[in-house]
């Protein structure tokens, strides 16, 4: 469960980028956030685990205990250990190229063991053996001693999926995951993600209204730093208008109607 | 017409600075005492004396070796030590790990000790401790912050913030996001620049083995004061080999382990 | 391309422990060797907290009484500039006789390869020792050892830059009916000048720091003047002579910086 209470956040230049922001998850939600750039989804996003501070405003999740965490509130201790149970995934995958699949998938639950055993001894084959079970749920289990620096942009979310798995988390955050991906790949990772949502909540930040309508089971739209919609996945394209500004409908039809088909531009050249 | 004036213009722009360059060139050769008849003569007596120290002392070499693995492992201890003391000084050096203090107090002092040259450092290490490996080892180790300290720091500083992010979200914290994120990225960059450290470290090591580290440099300077310049040609042909075979050796390991990247 | 023999972390560490504990040893053998002990320094620390208490406050007076001081720097200076300049000059010259592209010659070049190399094997100290019984202690000595390191750096580096400039703009050249010299002058020579003068003023600050070393070996400068005043335990003159060398080795990294910038950013090269 995870409940935001009145987000806001101000920049030095005077902008409100963060309004208010309010919306609850609970468990066995897939939550999808949309809106236009720069309304503040990935500022929103960012808070939900601590990397951005908001200015007033409150994120409570439940750690792995049932208790509750105020995450904008909490110390630098505090937070790391709730945050061992927050899978968090990227747009860019972040792992470690340098090291093998395997040990990006255990650097997941680096923050639950013992800090000096990590450093020096490092981790458990009962570790690695869990790790290669979370590999296989994302079945990239094959690849696990290659160098996560040489595998494709669908591998390695996968690898950071299978990371978020590891943890055994209590929550799911995902930061416009499939927006480097191609459609099949990107296709792959929503089916991997949706059925996590079973038993943790789940909040992703998307630019794929048509992926959040497929796999999400709820949607919230945040425009210059306000929620404006919450609900159903399902957006009509005058709600999308409303989402994303007019001009997504209209500009349609304008480039069209301006643009020179491609036979007059032939016959010109010709 | 235009030609001519066109060639010539070009050129307009360098004649201050080559004039000033000219001048201050000339005083500076005037202040340092060279003049080319010097330099004349001082050819045709440096090739003189370089022959007679020929033949080398046969007999010597076998006295050589052990001073050249004294100045060897002065260099090696050296190196080690040093790129241990580098690595600390350059994670707190990174403006990604540590705060503005930490970073400014560490990259200041990696600028000082950057300034100061080896022999002034085991000179001061000699007054306090006297004579010996010991000042030779220390004295290359803290040469080393200065060099390894701040390419790692700006190696650091290169890194994917992102991905040290990436590991700080799972709850990790600072040693495992340094341990977990820093190092395995940094690896090849670290033996490439500690190895290349090790090649200058035998040069320097030989250097202050004169000023009292010990080892070759110490029988070289010793024979050119006793005036045994053959045995001071051994102690020269010894030090070239050591030299050439340590940037062989360093060339090859930095091929093997710095160019395919070496998994943690 | 798949890799399923993942080294098990137990594995992993007792390879990591057995590398280390064989460079453990072997350090310790060495340091047994040499008669070196780690601990000593901070056993022995007090032999440091004497000599600083002897060294401060550094003693700038006996500095200014005497002009000389500030002759030395001039000679250190001098030192570096000449040896940096006409070390500069022959090593260009030197490279470019060695460079497959420059000279058509094997002879040529491999007696010209094995000269820089047989220069860069040099120990500093034989050079500046023969140098002293050459022209007499002093900078002149200083400078010529540092012409010497100067060709044995970049000697080869040059060679290298000149090999690896772009073919394509000199065979432009030839093929209009140019000389080898004029393809010299106007295509490698623009390319390669500006890397080569960067690195030459880049290793400004490297050569000060040698030729405050030659000082001490009867180089002349301020080196010399920190001998000097060890030999004779002035102690605080010696931390003066140490102030003024940081700050003259740092006033010379901004200087050449600067140089760098005007030099190269300007264009003067054309």
């Amino acid at each position: 469960m995870i409940e935001v209470k009145d987000l806001t956040k101000t920049l030095p230049n005077g902008r409100k980028v963060l309004d208010g922001i309010s919306f609850k998850v609970k468990k066995g939600e897939f939550v999808g956030i949309l809106g236009p750039s720069g309304a503040g989804k990935t500022l929103t996003l960012r808070c939900l685990n601590g990397l951005l501070k908001p200015d007033s405003g409150s994120v409570i999740v439940q750690d792995g205990n049932g208790e509750k965490h105020d995450i904008c509130k909490i110390g630098k201790r505090e937070l790391r250990q709730v945050r061992q149970r927050i899978g968090v995934i990227f747009q860019g995958y972040h792992l470690v190229k340098r090291l093998s699949v395997l040990e990006n998938v255990m650097i997941g639950r680096v923050g639950q063991i013992n800090t000096l055993r990590s450093l020096f001894y490092g981790f458990t084959d009962e570790e690695a053996e869990e790790a290669v079970k979370a590999l296989d749920k994302v079945k990239i289990a094959h690849m696990a001693g290659n160098r996560t620096g040489s595998l494709s942009g669908g591998e390695m979310q996968r690898v950071a999926i299978a990371r978020a798995i590891f943890q055994s988390p209590t929550l799911l955050l995902a930061d416009e995951p499939i927006s480097n991906l191609d459609p099949s790949n990107a296709k792959t990772i929503m089916k991997l993600i949706r059925p996590l949502s079973e038993n943790i909540p789940v909040v992703g930040v998307f630019h794929q209204p048509e992926m959040t309508a497929k796999y999400c089971s709820r949607v919230i739209a945040i425009k210059e730093g306000k929620v404006i919609y919450d609900g159903d996945p399902k957006l009509s394209n005058k709600k999308l208008e409303e989402i994303y500004g007019e001009e997504l409908g209209q500009l349609d039809q304008y480039e069209y109607s301006q643009q020179p088909s491609m036979v007059e531009a032939e016959m010109r050249l010709l | 017409m235009t030609s001519s004036k066109y060639s010539f213009k070009r050129y307009r722009k360098l004649i201050i600075p080559v004039i000033s360059l000219l001048v201050v060139a000339e005083g500076a050769a005037i202040v340092c005492g060279a003049t080319f008849d010097k330099l004349f003569t001082g050819l045709t007596r440096g090739f003189s004396f370089l022959a007679y120290m020929f033949p080398p002392q046969w007999n010597a070499f076998s006295e050589m070796v052990e001073p050249a693995l004294q100045t060897i492992l002065i260099a090696f201890l050296g190196t080690i030590f040093g790129t241990i003391m580098s690595v600390f000084f350059a994670i707190l050096a990174a403006s990604n790990i540590s705060n503005k203090w930490v970073r400014f107090i560490a990259r200041f002092l990696i600028g000082l000790e950057r300034s100061v040259p080896e022999i002034v450092i085991i000179l001061l290490l000699i007054a306090a401790f006297g004579l010996g490996a010991m000042s030779g080892v220390v004295a290359l180790a803290l040469g080393c912050i200065g060099m390894i300290g701040k390419l790692l720091a700006d190696t650091i500083e290169e890194l994917d913030s992102t991905m040290l992010e990436s590991i700080e979200s799972v709850g990790a914290n600072k040693f495992q996001v340094i341990n977990f994120g820093i190092m395995p990225q940094i690896m090849p960059n670290l033996i490439s620049y500690t190895l290349f450290r090790f090649e200058i470290n035998i040069r320097l090591s030989v250097l202050l083995g004169a000023v009292g580290a010990g080892g070759i440099g110490y029988e070289l300077d010793y024979s050119f004061s006793m005036l045994q310049y053959h045995r001071a040609l051994t102690a020269v042909i010894v030090i070239m080999i050591m030299v050439f075979g340590t940037e062989q050796l360093s060339s090859v390991l930095r091929k093997k382990f710095a160019g395919e990247g070496v998994l943690k | 391309m798949t890799n399923m023999d993942i080294t098990l972390p137990s594995k992993k560490f007792k390879h990591k422990a057995t590398i280390f504990s064989v460079a453990a040893i072997v350090v310790t053998v060495a340091c047994i060797y040499i008669n070196f002990n780690p601990l000593a320094i901070i056993t022995e620390f007090h032999f440091i907290r004497d000599l600083l208490a002897e060294m401060f406050p550094p003693n700038y007076q006996s500095l200014t009484e005497n002009s000389s001081t500030g002759y030395a720097i001039l000679q250190t200076l001098s030192m570096a500039l000449l040896g940096t300049l006409y070390g500069g000059i022959i090593a260009i010259l030197l490279a470019f006789l060695s460079a497959p592209n420059t000279m058509p010659y094997k002879f040529v070049r491999l007696m010209v390869q094995a000269i820089v190399s047989l220069i860069r094997v040099m120990p500093t100290l034989v050079v500046v020792l023969i140098f002293v019984i050459a022209v007499g202690p002093g900078a002149f000595a200083g400078m010529l050892t540092l012409v010497f390191t100067i060709i044995g750096t970049f000697g080869k580096l040059f060679a290298d830059v000149i090999e690896n400039a772009e073919q394509s703009p000199g065979e432009a050249i030839y093929s209009v009916g140019a000389s080898r010299l004029q393809v010299i002058r106007y295509s490698i020579v623009p390319q390669i000048l500006p890397p080569l003068i960067a690195s030459l003023l880049y290793s400004f600050d490297v050569s000060m720091r040698t030729a405050i070393s030659l000082g001490i070996f009867g180089g002349g400068g301020i080196g010399f003047k920190f001998q000097l005043a060890k030999s004779v335990l002035h102690y605080k003159d010696m931390t003066a002579y140490i102030s003024i060398i940081i700050v003259l080795v740092v006033l010379t990294e901004k200087l050449s910086d600067y140089l760098r910038r005007r030099i190269l950013g300007e264009g003067k090269l054309r």
